[in-house]
């Protein structure tokens, strides 16, 4: 009996017009979004390996260490394909030297920003919008619709138990939905092995984990539109209750519930903690400026009274204790400096967290969030892909810096030097070598998330979705069971 | 007649459940967008004001104005907040330098990507997808709606002319549903002042426009459907085709459109763009200390120091327009080429009336892409008040190869409030009511195909 009545629903299915038209159009939106996204992934594979052999070009055409302008990039991840997230707003690029801190700059947006204008279309937003909006408009009339043309009455005239037919009801329409939709899904990961994407096993293990949550995510709206059709007299009634709560899900819980967090935790901006580095830079620099000239003085104390030779002489003896004396206050100075910039950064960062936290937990009252943040957590393009590139490019950064102190000690920062003397004038010095072996400059390189680092932070997302869900069909079936066939 | 049937139109609309419901929401939603748009203009505001002081208090211990890190920022706009466009995309804070490129950074969603993540509530987004919708669902069975329900060959067994019907069915159904959105609209425009938004007369023409561009769209989604209710035999196939419909117009045109400029226009990317300047840079710097080195003085002490210094500032200056030449030939080609890729892509996208829409509001509200272009060109403009005043503080100024500065008198400390203030003036309603004007045209356009369309089909209708 219970398969006579999933027969029955799947042929009631994949019969109509309106199955047709909902298929051609889901199919053609996931191959454009498969399409779009491989597209956008090789255009952003390209800039990127471009960039980098731009750098390593100049890399190995500097003839002094002080010439070299290292950049690090941002690397595109195959997984970008199947959620943008916000892979296109964050920088891509950082300088890394001493002078200025890590900062990811030039976005996707920020340098074509034609792209922002309407976005991108990505298998995300796809499952999102348009598979909800159809799990709704196959389920918004199961029960009621049944009741209105008089089938229900008929189907119940037959010795069916009620809860066979609502387990029925669902898997059928499951069945005549989930597997149509995964042919589509399916050519479309074969275009990434067409176009050559390299998916390794890992991906392959995400993409598994990305797609069993879609269907879990498209499960969810199924159950929601039958549990409606259960409590509603009317199909319509059904179908405008379930558009305001989709709407509601889709579109605005996310945006309120951070919208709301910000409300609440103002964040500095980036602009404003800079010029709080410069006010402080600016504040001590006056103690270190005559600490550098008291080192100078001393010395020049010390060769009072000499002949031109015998101060020559003093000088060149006690270069090296000079030059270690500065390089000690330069050291002492960008430490402070660097400590006072991550005490900034660090109070930023915890208000940062504070409002990602609040804005995070508000926006998961709907199931669309939860499913958009599991997805973004698979894909790396959630909203701590900055922090992690940042956190790794610092440790990169100190890691650079430690090896050109080492090469500028070794060989000299190799720039020019110019020395006056109210006496002698002007001299001028090309300290710039013919080249600098740059071969074991170190290479920035990040090291890619595992299967189970992005697996951990969506669990609690996956939990609600799948919270909601049984809470859905449950709800269905228990009032199903009481349900006024008449 | 005619006056008949709108209002019988407007009873039954009106008088539904299903309006009561829809124009709930929709009053919730709008207002929601006024009130968060508020707020977040006032966030943004603050976070400005923070920044700007901030910046000024950096200046406070200098003795030297070549030393001070000016920066110059984008302000937060009372209609950004309600038409987002590309403002939290784009850079909003420049560096400022009496020389040099001028580069805006950190975005907003750069900065803050838990924005980026969901995006905001404005109200492009409302009319773009939330009011569409509500318009297919009270239209979609406008006509093959009352057929089934046998009330449209009730309708026609009195001696009611066809083309008064259809034009009494449009009219009754824009008014009945446009008419009570105007009420949280007004409710909105009122919350502005009150939550201390500092809206010009120039600022409400232009809401009172995006409002009216809001309608129009709205009025397309509306006669489109009743030409689909009219074209279609049951009410089912023709809610199903418009919310079809509703898809491409909001997600897949618009964006497609955009990837298939991108493909057709190859636009050379930041990076290497970058890359040319760096080297013509560095090449520029060799020169530059190619020729200090052959400097001699020809005084002494610390007169040849001031003679060096205006040597090397002269060989600044040069070196500078070199490199603006430069840069200005290469940026002026990827504009162009920028220029030719964004033309192809609105060209394109404007098959979508959601396309359309969005521009025009975008437009109105300086939230479009020439946000970009006009903070850029003031900043230039700017950077030229900037130099001047440096120049008459110091004698040079800052961004050249070398600068030399020496230690002043500690109580000779400069001024920061002497400094020239950047002003941000949003475009006036003229100019960008041109702008706006191509969409404008388009969305009447669609109007009166659909409308013309319905007209048509109706009077060769077949009532049975």
């Amino acid at each position: 009996m219970f398969w006579i009545l999933v027969q029955k629903e799947l042929k009631a299915i994949l019969q109509s017009p309106k199955f047709a038209a909902s298929f051609l159009t889901f199919s053609l939106l996931i191959l454009l979004s498969f399409y779009t996204g491989i597209k956008e992934y090789k255009d952003f594979d390209k800039n990127y390996t471009t960039a980098k052999n731009l750098v390593q070009t100049t890399i190995d055409q500097a003839d002094s260490w002080g010439k070299i302008q290292y950049q690090a990039f941002r690397e595109p991840s195959p997984m970008q394909i199947f959620a943008t997230g916000i892979n296109n707003d964050v920088g891509r690029l950082t300088a890394i030297n001493k002078y200025q801190p890590v900062k990811l700059e030039h976005s996707v947006y920020n340098d074509d920003p034609i792209f922002a204008v309407f976005r991108y279309v990505d298998f995300t937003s796809i499952v999102t919008i348009v598979l909800s909006l159809f799990a709704i408009l196959f389920s918004y009339d199961a029960v009621n619709g049944e009741r209105e043309i008089g089938t229900l009455k008929l189907v119940f005239s037959n010795a069916i138990p009620r809860s066979r037919f609502i387990l029925a009801k669902f898997t059928g329409s499951w069945l005549g939905l989930a597997i149509p939709i995964c042919i589509p899904i399916l050519l479309g990961l074969l275009l990434l092995l067409l176009f050559g994407i390299p998916v390794t096993g890992a991906i392959w293990v995400k993409i598994l984990f990305l797609l069993g949550i879609s269907l879990l995510y498209f499960t969810f709206f199924l159950a929601l539109g039958i549990l409606v059709s259960c409590l509603t007299k009317y199909s319509s009634t059904s179908f405008l209750i379930l558009l305001v709560v989709w709407i509601s899900f889709v579109f605005i819980i996310p945006r309120i519930g951070v919208m709301v967090a910000g409300q609440f935790i103002t964040v500095p901006s980036t602009a404003e903690l800079e010029s709080q580095r410069t006010a402080y830079r600016t504040q001590t620099w006056d103690n270190y400026s005559q600490k550098y000239l008291d080192i100078w003085n001393k010395m020049a104390e010390g060769a009072k009274g000499m002949s031109e030779d015998q101060r020559q002489k003093y000088y060149d003896d006690h270069k090296d204790e000079v030059r270690k004396q500065q390089d000690d206050l330069q050291k002492e100075r960008e430490q402070a400096e660097n400590e006072f910039v991550e005490r900034l950064n660090e109070s930023a960062r915890n208000k940062r967290d504070q409002l990602d936290k609040l804005g995070l937990i508000l926006s998961r009252f709907s199931p669309t969030s939860a499913y958009q943040l599991t997805v973004m957590n698979l894909c790396g393009t959630d909203i701590d892909l900055r922090r992690r590139y940042e956190d790794a490019l610092k440790e990169f950064r100190q890691k650079y810096n430690d090896f050109l102190d080492v090469k500028m000690k070794e060989d000299g920062f190799g720039g020019y030097s110019i020395s006056f003397s109210s006496k002698g004038g002007f001299t001028f010095k090309d300290g710039r070598g013919k080249s600098v072996d740059t071969r074991n400059l170190p290479q920035f390189t990040y090291s890619k998330e595992s299967v189970a680092a992005a697996l951990v932070p969506s669990i609690i997302d996956m939990c609600i979705i799948i919270v909601l869900t049984l809470a859905a069909f449950a709800g269905a079936y228990f009032i199903f069971l009481k349900y006024d066939l008449r | 007649m005619l006056k008949l049937i709108i209002e019988k139109e407007l009873r039954e609309i009106l008088g539904s459940a299903k309006f009561v419901f829809t124009f709930a929401v929709c009053s919730v939603l709008i207002l929601l967008t006024f009130y968060v748009g508020a707020k977040n203009y006032q966030i943004n505001k603050s976070q400005y004001d923070a920044a700007k002081t901030e910046n000024v208090r950096s200046m406070q211990d200098l003795t030297d104005w070549r030393m001070a890190q000016v920066k110059i920022f984008l302000p937060p706009m009372p209609l950004a907040s309600l038409v987002n466009g590309v403002s939290n995309d784009i850079g909003r804070n420049i560096d400022m330098a009496g020389m040099g490129e001028l580069v805006a950074k950190e975005s907003k969603y750069n900065e803050d990507p838990i924005y980026a993540v969901f995006r905001f509530l404005d109200l492009d987004f409302l009319f773009q997808i939330i009011l569409s919708l509500f318009a297919i669902l009270f239209t979609y069975n406008a006509i093959n709606g009352e057929k089934e329900g046998g009330t449209l060959a009730l309708s026609f067994s009195n001696s009611i002319p066809r083309d008064k019907f259809i034009l009494g069915k449009i009219i009754g159904s824009f008014i009945a549903l446009a008419t009570p959105l105007i009420i949280p609209l007004l409710i909105g425009c009122l919350l502005l002042p009150v939550l201390g938004v500092p809206m010009a007369a120039q600022d409400w023409f232009k809401l009172f426009f995006i409002i009216i561009l809001g309608f129009l769209y709205f009025s397309v989604f509306l006669s489109m459907s009743v030409f689909m209710s009219v074209i279609m035999k049951q009410s089912s196939s023709s809610f199903l085709m418009m919310l079809v419909i509703w898809i491409f117009s909001v997600i897949v045109i618009p964006r497609t459109a955009v990837i298939v400029a991108g493909r057709a226009v190859d636009v050379p990317s930041v990076d290497e763009v970058n890359s040319q300047k760096s080297k013509y840079s560095m090449q520029l710097s060799d020169e530059f200390f190619h020729k200090m080195m052959q400097f001699k003085p020809t005084q002494e002490g610390m007169d040849a120091f001031k003679e060096f210094q205006t040597f090397t500032a002269g060989l600044s200056e040069t070196r500078a327009a070199q490199l603006k030449s430069f840069t200005d030939k290469i940026n002026q080609e990827r504009e162009n080429k920028q220029e030719l890729q964004q033309n192809f892509a609105f060209g394109l996208s404007r098959i979508s009336p959601s396309a359309c829409f969005s521009l025009a509001a975008t437009n109105m509200a300086c939230t479009s892409l020439k946000l970009i272009e006009e903070f850029n060109r003031q900043a230039v403009n700017y950077q030229g008040i900037f130099k001047d005043f440096q120049m008459s503080k110091t004698g040079a100024t800052s961004g050249g190869m070398i600068m030399f500065t020496t230690r002043g008198d500690k109580d000779k400390k400069i001024d920061p409030n002497e400094l020239p203030q950047f002003q941000f003036i949003p475009p006036s309603f003229g100019s960008q009511f041109g702008k706006a004007l191509i969409d404008l045209a388009i969305l009447i356009l669609y109007n009166l195909i659909f409308f013309i369309g319905s007209f048509v089909a109706f009077l060769k209708y077949d009532l049975r």
